[in-house]
């Protein structure tokens, strides 16, 4: 493949899309490559997934295999990176260090190409020489490849300040105030996190997102909380709770049946977080809205009566 | 000088036998080992374990409760790859929750990439420890440990055979507590030699070509006679060999790394998937290469690593026409569910290979 008959790149709206959306979109942009991101978590797409699945994964990874069966034959290549780590206490859950591989099995009789980029700080492959990688082996010269990820990183660091300030508002709103704690992928899923999301501001709450932090400071305080937690996403979480719980009225704990860390952390913080209203909330792929409404309605109601509103 | 500490770690095969041998030899300390693991264990573990961690997590649990039950004033919890590098944390919790009283060695806060930080752990139980003992003692613990593998694997290729309907079993059953009462090298070195010299007499009824059947798995599981239900001798005592590369010092001592296996299986997949993932895809890989009649994937359930290489398995399976049984064990599989299932497979692949013969 070369830059004269530029490839398309497909993105599955699942998962690391909701943290590199637009590093990845920005940097095959700047290559001059096309990009298609496969549409909003919907039904069908949760069913096919599900169909693909081993029956024990996550919820999220079986979306996941939706999203990408919803690309298989639109693009040139689906991009699935493989992350293990950033750092010695700072791994991803394996299943991220498998995704490729275990995708790439699952599609091997689709006539598919996968692109994958590796990043394993353990192993010194830093991200940007993992950028430099995959554009090399698209065809670009060094050069190009490294300004495309200049632009794209710089592209990602606006939209996520953006996204901080924003958040930082949140914190001075007035009324009742629950701090959501989820990944990313669960939060920004319209199928999943966005349900409690709009559940929440119906009944008058502010729902703010412990996953929007400023990373740095969360992983720094996340041992305060749990000093031999390693993964990355979960350290930005508990770190978030170590940093924010004052200025909260209760803490929403929300995972994706059966999340693997999650079903660690989230018994801990539990044990471990007193004198603040926890719900600790597992959800899976069914489709009724009214269990989760009554749950969130009932929690709402006792941090009100504890507050003394009601 | 003897130490006052009451040692235990959580059962685990056959381990706690080098274990014993490095607490008691090595530190000076008592080692408590703690009953078999057995039901209540399990439901012990369960009870106060969250519902979707992998099984080990509530054995272990179980196993410590029952470790502080036998008198135990000291616990030590490894570090791990996988989810395993925050059994400790979690579980420490739980028992201080339920009212425990203990010093915790938790691994995983000295894994931090210094060896120096090794000798802190050690020095929780002995504040004085002896270098120069307590490194040739944990040579010995290796070597005990090596031949623990060494014996088990010869056992379970060769007991199916046994003519004299139990002499090998007797055998294997004298090793094992030969090497939990081992107090020095020598000793370990003599009941390793008696059990290979007493296997050799017992006369096998063997065919020339037996069934064989590789297991690989999930590194707590696919070890644990308990956990896994004790499949590899039902499965033996139907008449197969039984081969399983997967052990503690393959996996940590003899392990050909990363870099050394991943070539082999580049055709299957690009990266280390896993802590086993690499290793139980190239194994399976060779047993299928080397023409075994059936292949087994155990885990636990809810184990991340090894369900996302049953895709790759799969592909294994199709690629060199190998049957594949993949099981999943939780706190509540039966004996009489995994034998109706093994006898179905041992079926299976004793027809296909009598209509290739």
């Amino acid at each position: 493949m070369t830059a004269s008959t530029p490839a398309t790149i497909g993105l599955p709206r699942a998962l690391l899309y909701y943290r590199y959306g637009p590093l990845w979109r920005t940097f095959f942009q700047s290559l001059g490559l096309k990009t298609v991101v496969s549409p909003p978590t919907s039904r069908k797409i949760l069913d096919q997934g599900t169909a693909l699945a081993q029956d024990e994964t996550c919820l999220s990874a079986k979306i996941f295999l939706g999203h990408v069966q919803e690309l298989v034959g639109t693009c040139d290549y689906i991009l699935i990176p493989r992350i293990s780590n950033f750092g010695r206490w700072r791994n991803m859950c394996t299943r991220f260090e498998g995704l490729y591989d275990a995708t790439r099995n699952v599609f091997r009789g689709s006539g598919q190409e996968f692109l994958s980029y590796n990043v394993d700080v353990l192993q010194e492959l830093e991200e940007e020489a993992a950028f430099l990688t995959l554009g090399q082996s698209l065809g670009f010269p060094p050069k190009e490849v490294k300004k495309a990820y200049a632009a794209a990183k710089k592209q990602e660091q606006q939209v996520w300040k953006a996204k901080l300030r924003a958040q930082d508002q949140l914190y001075r709103a007035q009324g009742l105030k629950i701090l959501l704690v989820g990944h990313s992928y669960i939060l920004d899923d319209p199928f999943v996190g966005k349900v409690i999301i709009d559940a929440l501001k119906q009944s008058n709450v502010t729902p703010i997102r412990a996953d929007i932090v400023d990373r740095n400071a969360a992983l720094k305080a996340s041992p305060k909380l749990s000093p031999t937690c390693k993964w990355e996403y979960s350290r930005e979480l508990v770190g978030s709770i170590a940093l924010h719980r004052d200025q909260v009225d209760g803490i929403i704990l929300l995972s994706a049946f059966p999340c693997g860390p999650d079903a660690m952390v989230n018994e801990l913080l539990v044990r471990r977080l007193k004198g603040i209203p926890v719900l600790n909330m597992v959800l899976d792929g069914q489709s009724g809205t009214a269990g989760v409404e009554t749950r969130l309605e009932s929690f709402v109601d006792i941090i009100r009566f504890k507050e003394g509103s009601l | 000088m003897k130490i006052a500490k009451r040692v235990a770690f959580p059962r685990y095969a056959e381990y706690n036998c080098a274990l014993k041998y490095f607490v008691e030899q090595g530190l000076d300390a008592t080692y408590i080992l703690q009953p078999a693991l057995t039901r209540r264990t399990e439901e012990l573990g369960a009870k106060y374990s969250p519902d979707f961690v992998c099984t080990p997590f509530k054995t272990v649990l179980g196993s410590m409760i029952e470790a502080l039950e036998a008198g135990a004033d000291t616990i030590f919890m490894t570090h791990g790859l996988c989810r395993l590098g925050y059994f400790g944390e979690l579980q420490e919790q739980i028992l201080r929750d339920l009212g425990y009283t203990f010093d915790f060695v938790n691994l995983s806060e000295y894994s931090t990439g210094k060896k120096r930080d090794w000798l802190r752990a050690i020095k929780r139980v002995n504040p004085k420890p002896n270098l120069g003992k307590l490194t040739l003692r944990a040579w010995d613990t290796i070597k005990m440990a090596q031949y623990l593998d060494q014996v088990t694997d010869f056992y379970y290729q060769n007991c199916g055979f046994d003519a004299t309907g139990g002499q090998y079993k007797q055998i294997y059953q004298q090793f094992i507590s030969g090497m939990y009462t081992a107090a020095s090298k020598q000793d370990i070195q003599v009941v390793y030699q008696r059990a290979m010299d007493k296997f050799q007499r017992v006369p096998l009824d063997k065919p020339a070509r037996p069934l064989r059947v590789g297991i690989v798995g999930e590194l707590y599981t696919v070890m644990d006679p308990f956990s896994n239900l004790e499949l590899e001798q039902k499965l033996a005592d139907m008449g197969v060999e039984i081969h399983r590369w997967m052990s503690i010092t393959n996996r940590l001592v003899h392990y050909p790394g990363e870099n050394n296996l991943n070539p082999e299986i580049r055709d299957l997949c690009t990266y280390e998937m896993g802590p086993t993932s690499t290793a139980n895809i190239w194994c399976a890989k060779k047993y299928a290469q080397q023409g075994f009649d059936g292949l087994i994937h155990i885990k636990s359930a809810n184990c991340t690593p090894e369900i996302d290489i049953m895709p790759v398995l799969q592909n294994i399976s199709s690629d060199y026409k190998i049957p594949l049984l993949c099981l999943t064990y939780d706190s509540q599989t039966s004996d009489v569910g995994l034998m109706t299932r093994l006898e179905a497979f041992y079926d299976m692949i004793d027809a296909k290979k009598r209509v290739r013969r």
